[in-house]
């Protein structure tokens, strides 16, 4: 009983850091913004009380409709490009290709770098200036095929990958460079999981290396891979810094994504209310769509 | 040590844990830091103690860090200090690049320093909400180095309207900003080329570079909200004189759909597409300034600190010099106004611990007789009258000098200043729109004067009288 009683007070003796700063930096700050976004507050004057107002205007606000868009084409096209790449990598480095190692280090590389380092690296390369690589190799090509790619009488010119108006189809790549190393081990972890008897059944019964991975590989990782559909959706909501970055801290409408109309709002507008109304929106948009898609993955849960 | 404090003051099971090598490794990290954290609180209380004792009044000064940097104000607080010594005050002068985002929650908790320079921060929405002291006080002090004028007539004509408010004045410029076009000396030199004095000249000389192989004109499109704006704004004072720049200022409706401003919109939309480097709208602007300087375009619009921020990159034989944006004969602006402003603004906050002495300080810092240390040391325009001598400036500094002092005065808009929603929402998107083409002249105004009448419909408070100039002083004739 003795020991019952001390192994609870331990319990919590263990937990209460991590409970104390969670409520301190987590829970009350959220708490906090929920208030906010029932209120209109400058930052500097007496908050006023004003209902559901902040989240009607926000329905009708054209700007934060356009980077919802704007986060669903991240979601969308990088997601989509990212989780069919790192499980290609991670099934052809789980089936025993030659130098997977180098392969593993390599494409796991750019999560180690701070995001807004690589933000800056893709600013430079994505450069119109002489400085940028891939529209040095733009202009090659246009001098190499004038007749497909040039006007009568027009010169090669570099395109303006992070101009405002092509930014966020310009960010995809970059999110695709980074991300995809740490989906593929974590997808490579699970496929290592999968006992190899299985493999050798199926190759025993003929079953060739593509049968062997939709009818055996993935079905197996499917949880996992729910799990990385859930870390993009709620990483590509969050997205910011490479948008912050590349458009000298003030996107526009052609550029926006969620969280720089947030930040936006608060630290260039003072609309504190409207931002918090942001990120209840926020929050609530992730958080259901974790719902779904964790929802899918309960169906049909394969054990072995 | 650690193990007789384990004993005494732990239960049992938290003593099994504690046994364990990693828990005391991580513990007696953890108390080494304690003791430090404790000393440290210790030292400083000690340190306030001291100064409370010899009652020293310790007077914050925050001063954003941008091109001209805060080494010459840091001097200054020195010998403000040295010079003060007998009167217990201490300046301690401080900056940051992010100094506005740094001191948001401090205005907002009512901890502000005693007086700040940066203009980034919302100046408008603070004097609305009376957390700025008006300086009226300082201003009507004898200027310092010029003791038989107040300090507010030294200053410049219009210098001090643009945080005026009801007869307040909330902040005061440091430094004087104007906006021209900067070009490379040697080389027109070289290439024969002349400087316009006429828009016609310019177009020409545009043609001229454009032939020789060079890009004309470089454009730090990622700033366009400041950068293009600027020009394009010029453009409007050259077309429709100060009457439309009074338009603008005084938030009349269309008044950027108004013939003159629709015309300057044109006007600059075809410079853009026909003399800008290509690309432009994707560089930032260190990026275009380096085009600029590593001779890639022929020429850039930028304001004084252009030569401060480019310092370590320009070559020796860079003649880095200015001329101001001509006009033409058929346009109505007196093409000898330049299109500038004041700017680095100082201001006191309401919740200042030493209002009076941030005062002084302020006036020390913005006096007749520092304004030529300061020339000679960051290259900053002062924004007092009478004390930018050409000499103590840099060449490229001097050519600006010459432009000003040989104008007939300084315009500038304001609603950029009144309206931040504004100005991040709609007139910097529409600016880059007007410039890559996807808008019209017709369809840019329209977005601006929509934009405007949003903002005047939806203001909360009471918008501030606009200070307006009159045509007939600056040479213009009214429009009929």
């Amino acid at each position: 009983m003795h020991i019952n009683r001390e192994l609870k007070r331990l319990r919590w003796f263990l937990i209460a850091p991590a409970l104390i700063l969670f409520t301190c930096f987590t829970a009350l700050p959220g708490v906090r913004a929920l208030i906010y976004s029932f209120q209109k507050w400058d930052g500097f004057t007496e908050p006023e009380w004003v209902g559901l107002q902040n989240f009607q205007a926000l329905l009708a606000d054209d700007l934060f409709i356009l980077a919802l868009k704007n986060n669903v084409i991240l979601m969308v096209a990088g997601g989509a490009i990212t989780l069919c790449l790192a499980l290609l990598f991670a099934s052809t480095i789980h089936r025993g290709m030659r130098g997977a190692g180098v392969f593993r280090v390599a494409f796991f590389f750019p999560n180690i770098l701070a995001a807004v380092a690589i933000a800056i690296l893709w600013q430079q390369m994505y450069s119109t200036t002489d400085f940028g690589i891939i529209n040095a190799i733009w202009m090659q090509i246009q001098q190499a095929l004038p007749s497909v790619f040039l006007k009568k009488g027009e010169i090669p010119s570099p395109f303006p990958f992070t101009d405002s108006s092509h930014l966020i189809w310009s960010i995809v790549p970059m999110l695709i460079w980074t991300a995809t190393g740490f989906y593929m081990v974590l997808f490579l972890a699970a496929m290592q999981s999968i006992p190899e008897e299985y493999y050798e059944a199926a190759t025993i019964d003929g079953a060739s290396p593509r049968q062997q991975f939709w009818h055996i590989t993935f079905p197996l990782i499917r949880e996992v891979f729910i799990v990385g559909i859930v870390f993009f959706i709620i990483s590509s909501a969050k997205f910011f810094d490479a948008v912050w970055v590349m458009e000298a801290e003030l996107p526009n409408k052609n550029s926006h994504v969620m969280t720089t109309v947030l930040y936006q709002k608060v630290f260039h507008e003072y609309n504190v209310g409207y931002a918090a109304a942001i990120a209840v929106v926020l929050f609530v948009l992730v958080f259901i769509a974790t719902l779904i898609t964790l929802n899918f993955s309960r169906k049909d849960t394969l054990e072995y | 040590m650690s193990r007789a404090i384990s004993h005494c003051i732990l239960p049992t099971y938290v003593q099994s844990v504690y046994n364990t090598i990693m828990f005391r490794y991580v513990f007696s990290i953890f108390l080494s830091f304690s003791i430090i954290l404790v000393l440290a609180f210790y030292s400083d209380a000690i340190h306030r103690i001291n100064d409370t004792a010899q009652e020293i009044k310790v007077v914050e000064v925050a001063i954003f860090k941008g091109a001209f940097g805060i080494e010459w104000h840091q001097q200054m607080a020195e010998q403000f200090n040295r010079e003060n010594k007998h009167r217990n005050i201490k300046i301690e002068l401080w900056g940051d690049p992010k100094l506005a985002n740094i001191l948001k929650p401090r205005l907002l908790r009512g901890n502000p320093p005693d007086l700040i320079l940066d203009e980034r921060l919302p100046l408008w929405l603070l004097i609305a909400a009376d957390k700025l002291l008006p300086l009226n006080a300082p201003l009507a002090e004898p200027a310092l180095g010029f003791e038989q004028q107040k300090w507010a007539d030294r200053y410049s004509p219009g210098m001090l309207n643009m945080f005026k408010s009801n007869g307040n004045v909330y902040a005061v410029p440091a430094a004087f900003g104007a906006w021209t076009c900067w070009y490379n000396a040697s080389l027109y030199k070289a290439k024969g080329w002349e400087i316009p004095k006429t828009w016609d000249e310019y177009i020409d000389l545009c043609e001229k570079i454009k032939q020789s192989g060079m890009v004309p004109i470089a454009l730090q499109g990622k700033n366009s909200y400041f950068y293009a704006w600027s020009t394009y704004i010029t453009l409007v004072q050259r077309i429709g004189g100060v009457e439309a720049i009074n338009r603008i200022n005084a938030l009349e409706p269309n008044s950027f759909s108004h013939p003159d401003a629709l015309k300057a919109a044109q006007v600059f939309q075809n410079l853009v597409a026909n003399y800008y480097q290509p690309g432009a709208l994707a560089m930032t602007h260190t990026e275009a300034q380096l085009q600029f300087i590593q001779g890639n375009t022929a020429m850039i619009f930028c304001g004084v600190w252009l030569e401060n921020e480019m310092r370590e990159t320009i070559p020796a034989d860079f003649e880095l010099r200015s001329f101001d944006i001509p006009g033409s004969p058929e346009w109505k602006g007196n093409d000898k106004m330049v299109h500038g402003q004041g700017m680095e603004f100082l201001f006191v906050p309401k919740a200042a611990k030493h209002p009076g002495i941030a005062f002084e300080f302020a006036r020390y810092l913005v006096s007749p007789q520092h304004a030529p240390g300061m020339s000679r040391s960051i290259g900053a325009i002062s924004p007092l009258r009478e004390v930018n001598s050409p000499e103590n400036f840099s060449p490229a500094i001097a050519s600006v000098v010459d432009i000003v002092n040989d104008s007939s005065g300084a315009f500038n808009v304001r609603p950029y200043m009144l309206f931040p929603a504004w100005k991040s929402q709609v007139m910097d998107a529409a600016i880059q729109d007007l410039c890559r083409g996807t808008l019209t002249p017709e369809e840019f105004a329209r977005t601006l004067d929509d934009g405007i009448a949003h903002e005047v419909a939806t203001a909360e408070r009471a918008i501030p009288d606009a200070v307006l100039l009159n045509p007939s002083d600056y040479g213009e004739l009214h429009a009929h």
